[in-house]
């Protein structure tokens, strides 16, 4: 019985470590891929809810509670988020849940999620079962505007109607492929070549190639990450003078981008990534509020996903005043109630029938020349 | 059945090559009914590649009859005629206890039943060191008591020919004079036996004929009791 | 004193033999009295305790190495997600479908393949987890790709349908029951008897009578249907499935449990799919150092228990053959 009775002690272990709460907190649940593939957007977002909660707890808290994360590492693994969620779930007993982009893993959970009535905010797509959607509210902006956003570019600002499509196999990238052919007519643009490629790729000149000579004067590139830099440097291999339309990601890889192509290269930017440009209003006013308090901690990091994690929270501690309760059904109808709530990302709308909450396109198209973001829209 | 030669083996042409190596010429053998014949011959002479090849082991051309019949060129197809190899290395299976190693030995007849009983009382009759170790580990055993085993194994099969090759290796003199006794026991028996040995002076003590072996073809047939010295066999080997 | 110190330390030997094993049985019945989200872990650990199980079979009892199991649990997955998600069959049908899809696939692959040795045997069952995956991926209409496939309905017999915690992991604990004690009697049977006959020498098999060729198929293809009722298993309790879930990291995490639990044991499947489950969760305080422990806790089993957990009374015994001639130089 010894290796039973070590490792019941190691449990016991973990559940002491805890620390006793002396004052009721409000639990916020977040599994996140601190390791894996999402690491790199799971991180920003939980440094988000970190600043968010200290700020929310600065003021007091919400209805009297503080708020206490419990962060769990999904290692960006479906099966590893399973149990995450239900530790949380059962363990934890946490009172809702703002989680990270693994899309897979939040599927995964969600019908234990459901069977224990708890709102799950998601940084990813919604879940496709229906009675899974009725509690997961995604503040992703939906995919299409950030093709239609280079479409109306194109179409508004360029003589180009012919445009190569270059993506990656994930389901958002793919998700984005299948709007963007399927919206293209609209634009009057055509797209001769889709390519798909791998993300650890290391070149991407036959198929930038190929769209050149089927006449495309512009690559509309979906996927995530130092691709998106190597494609530029192809592009200025080959003496092309294509332009690289890059879909929303970090300005970490929109520098050496920018820095590579010049205006050659335009991206589609969250409203966080050209605060200074903005015009005064409530979009400005909000992004004021995160982003002192984000650069204090953590410089010039890019604070786009850090904001969405801010923003649902936010809605959260809005809907839970408007509810006056710590139930989850209150608090999801109170989520579905709530008037459009400007974020630091765009307005948040959700209703019984829209669980994804930004219905109006809140994007810009930018360059990044001479070390500065300019908005070109 | 063609039983008028009063072969139980004959190895007609048998050539075998690993590669660009031919281990073995154009090798002929004949071995009569009850015989136990030695062959003999020098490290790397072709000795395991003449047994492997007999049992079909090895791939290689050439005839090998069992008692008139041919034999099929695939091992355990041969296993089911009756024809049972002690492998060079004994070939024990280590994790295994020794009960199931002798199970394995019957695998025929799937190591059960009234037939299996009569043959392990047996095998445990001429090594009675075995039946105090049934359920222990082969792998944990002397080295004398693992060919003790692999002997009693190839019993369990109940063959009409056995064949051994190097029961010796790696044996105190005392173990090997023992094993070798058990065998011209089992010969006096009925039991019909091709024993390969380099120790030819011991082979030679229960052998009726030998063959020396050497390059890979089969040079000599010898006649026991004409070698009287040592000298002599030495002769046959270099010659 | 009526009984002698060596059949004392004889009988505490062979209480010890079966201690890893009933400590596991223990930390089932512990989830299933428990009910929290330990219910989780221990029933993914028993899914993977089949999983597992059926890899001990080809390389634990066989001596074959496949790196492509996952491609089984796979098949049995996707089997069972679609034919029940999309096109409304009873999960028994449709898990039955599965295992035949995965005997002929088995089948075909193994055909060719078992006649490879060592490392070219498992670069090819390699290659066929990573074809596997790639097709969960690019088949959409099918698979439904990332997006992964969801609404797979609980298990269940008619109206009856297993939604419970509890009584899903009693049913998990029922299926590792048998699959383990098929495990035992295959082992113990003529067939399995070859099996380990010919991992220990191919030769010395064949000059048996034993068919190696075929009796490798059968193992691999015993081994792929444990795989694919895993598989099925686990997207009836999880409810949905998708590429990654199938991906290498259930190779490397069931080679974990098979050498951690015990390779070639009967029980260590269970022994090491519940410790290697259980591991991550009991050092979950240790954050960010979580990899770190649990690593240095794997070298240290695998150093100071060689032959996995499951053999533990090995270790002691021989731990008390070392210290045993001390005593008799004592007066
Ligand atoms: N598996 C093998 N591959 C290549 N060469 C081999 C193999 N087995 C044996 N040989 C070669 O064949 C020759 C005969 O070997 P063997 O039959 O084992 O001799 P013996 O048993 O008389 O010592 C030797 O030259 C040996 O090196
Ligand atoms: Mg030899």
């Amino acid at each position: 019985m010894k290796a039973a009775s070590f490792i019941a002690l190691a449990l016991a272990t973990t559940a002491l470590a805890a620390p006793a709460m002396a004052q009721e907190t409000f639990k916020v649940g977040v599994s996140v891929g601190l390791t894996g593939y999402a690491a790199a957007v799971d991180r920003a977002w939980r440094d988000g809810l970190e600043v968010a909660a200290d700020y929310v707890n600065s003021k007091g808290g919400v209805r009297g509670r503080k708020i206490q994360l419990v962060i769990e590492d999904n290692k960006s693994e479906p099966q590893e988020a399973v149990t995450v969620y239900r530790k949380m779930i059962s363990s934890d007993k946490v009172n809702i849940f703002i989680s990270g982009c693994v899309s897979a893993g939040n599927f995964a959970a969600a019908q234990f999620v459901v069977r224990a009535q708890i709102p799950m905010m998601l940084c990813s797509i919604l879940p496709p079962q229906p009675d899974q959607v009725k509690w997961a509210y995604s503040f992703l902006a939906p995919p299409r505007f950030e093709v239609e956003k280079r479409f109306a570019y194109l179409k508004d600002k360029t003589p180009i109607r012919k445009v190569g499509v270059l993506h990656d196999p994930s389901p958002y990238a793919n998700l984005q492929k299948d709007l963007a052919v399927k919206a293209a007519p609209d634009y009057g643009i055509e797209l001769p070549v889709v390519e798909q490629y791998k993300q650890d790729d290391a070149d991407f000149s036959t198929q930038i190639s190929k769209m050149e000579s089927a006449g495309a004067k512009a690559v509309l590139k979906i996927g995530l990450g130092g691709s998106t830099v190597t494609t530029a440097k192809n592009i200025k291999q080959l003496g092309l003078n294509t332009l690289l339309l890059g879909s929303v990601d970090d300005l970490a890889v929109f520098k050496p981008t920018g820095e590579t192509l010049g205006n050659q290269f335009l991206f589609v930017a969250a409203p966080a990534q050209v605060y200074e440009t903005l015009p005064e209003g409530a979009l400005k006013q909000e992004i004021a509020r995160f982003l002192p308090l984000w650069r204090a901690k953590h410089g010039d990091r890019d604070a786009v996903w850090a904001g969405k994690a801010w923003d649902a929270l936010m809605v959260t501690v809005a809907a839970i005043d408007k509810a006056q309760s710590f139930d989850g059904e209150a608090i999801r109808a109170a989520v579905e109630t709530l008037p459009p709530y400007q974020g630091t990302g765009g307005i948040y709308s959700f209703s019984p029938t829209v669980h994804q909450g930004i219905t109006t396109n809140p994007f810009f198209m930018a360059t990044y020349e001479n070390g500065k973001v300019m908005v070109k829209n | 059945m063609s039983i008028t030669t009063g072969n139980i083996l004959e190895v007609r042409g048998l050539t075998a090559r690993y590669g660009e190596v031919t281990a073995l010429r154009s090798a002929d053998l004949d071995l009569k009914e009850g015989e136990l014949i030695a062959v003999l011959g020098p490290n790397g002479a072709g000795k395991s590649t003449l047994m492997r090849s007999i049992v079909g082991l090895t791939s290689a051309s050439g005839d090998v009859r069992f008692r008139g019949e041919l034999l099929p060129r695939n091992a355990a197809a041969v296993a089911a005629r009756g024809i049972a190899l002690v492998p060079e290395g004994r070939g024990i299976f280590g994790p295994m206890s020794v009960e199931e190693n002798l199970q394995l030995g019957a695998y025929m007849i799937n190591g059960r039943g009234e037939d299996y009983e009569r043959r392990l009382s047996r095998v445990l009759t001429l090594f009675p060191r075995l039946k105090e170790r049934l359920s222990q580990a082969a792998g944990s055993m002397s080295g004398g008591e693992q060919q003790m085993l692999a002997v009693g194994r190839a019993l369990m099969a109940d063959p009409k020919l056995l064949l051994l090759d190097e029961p010796s290796l790696g044996l105190a003199p005392k173990v090997t004079a023992e094993i070798l006794e058990t065998l011209a026991e089992l010969n006096r028996s009925g039991l019909s036996v091709l024993l390969v040995e380099q120790k030819a002076p011991l082979a030679l003590k229960i052998a009726s004929r030998a063959y020396v072996v050497v390059n890979g073809r089969i040079s000599t047939e010898i006649d026991t009791k004409e070698i009287t010295s040592h000298d002599q066999l030495a002769r046959y080997y270099f010659q | 004193m009526t009984n002698s110190p060596a059949t004392i330390s004889s009988k505490l030997m062979a209480a010890l033999r079966h201690a890893p094993a009933i400590a596991a049985a223990g930390m089932v019945a512990y989830a299933i009295a428990d009910g929290g989200y330990i219910v989780t872990v221990v029933g993914f650990g028993l899914i993977y305790t089949i999983f597992v199980a059926g890899l001990n079979i080809f390389m634990g009892y066989a001596g074959q190495t496949s790196f492509g199991q996952n491609a089984f649990a796979a098949i049995g997955a996707y089997a069972s997600a679609v034919l029940t998600a999309t096109y409304g069959w009873p999960p028994l049908l449709a898990a039955l479908a599965g295992i035949v899809a995965t005997a002929i696939c088995a089948f075909v692959i193994g055909y060719p393949t078992l006649r490879l040795k060592g490392h070219y045997l498992a670069m090819a069952t390699l290659a066929i987890g990573l074809i596997i995956y790639e097709v969960a991926v690019q088949w959409q209409s099918v698979t439904n790709g990332y997006m992964g496939i969801s609404g797979i309905p609980a298990l269940g017999i008619g109206h009856y349908e297993l939604l419970s915690d509890r009584a899903q992991l009693i049913f998990l604990a029922i299926m590792a029951v048998l699959s383990l004690a098929a495990s035992w009697l295959l082992r113990h049977s003529r067939f399995g008897r070859a099996l380990v006959a010919l991992s220990g020498s191919e030769d010395a098999a064949r000059a048996l009578g034993i068919n190696v060729r075929q009796y490798k198929l059968t193992a691999f293809i015993i081994s792929a249907i444990y795989a694919s009722i895993s598989g099925t298993l686990f997207v009836h309790i999880v409810g949905f499935i998708s590429p990654e879930m199938i991906g290498m990291n259930m190779v490397i995490l069931a080679f974990t449990m098979l050498y951690v639990g015990g390779i070639g044991t009967t029980t260590g499947p269970l022994i090491g799919a519940i410790v290697i489950g259980l591991l991550p969760e009991s050092i979950r305080s240790f954050k960010d150092y979580q990899d770190l422990v649990y690593g240095a806790a794997l070298i240290l089993i695998l150093i100071y228990a060689p032959g996995g957990i499951a053999s533990l009374d090995q270790v002691v015994k021989k731990l008390l053959r070392t210290k045993a001639p001390a005593k008799e130089v004592a007066p």
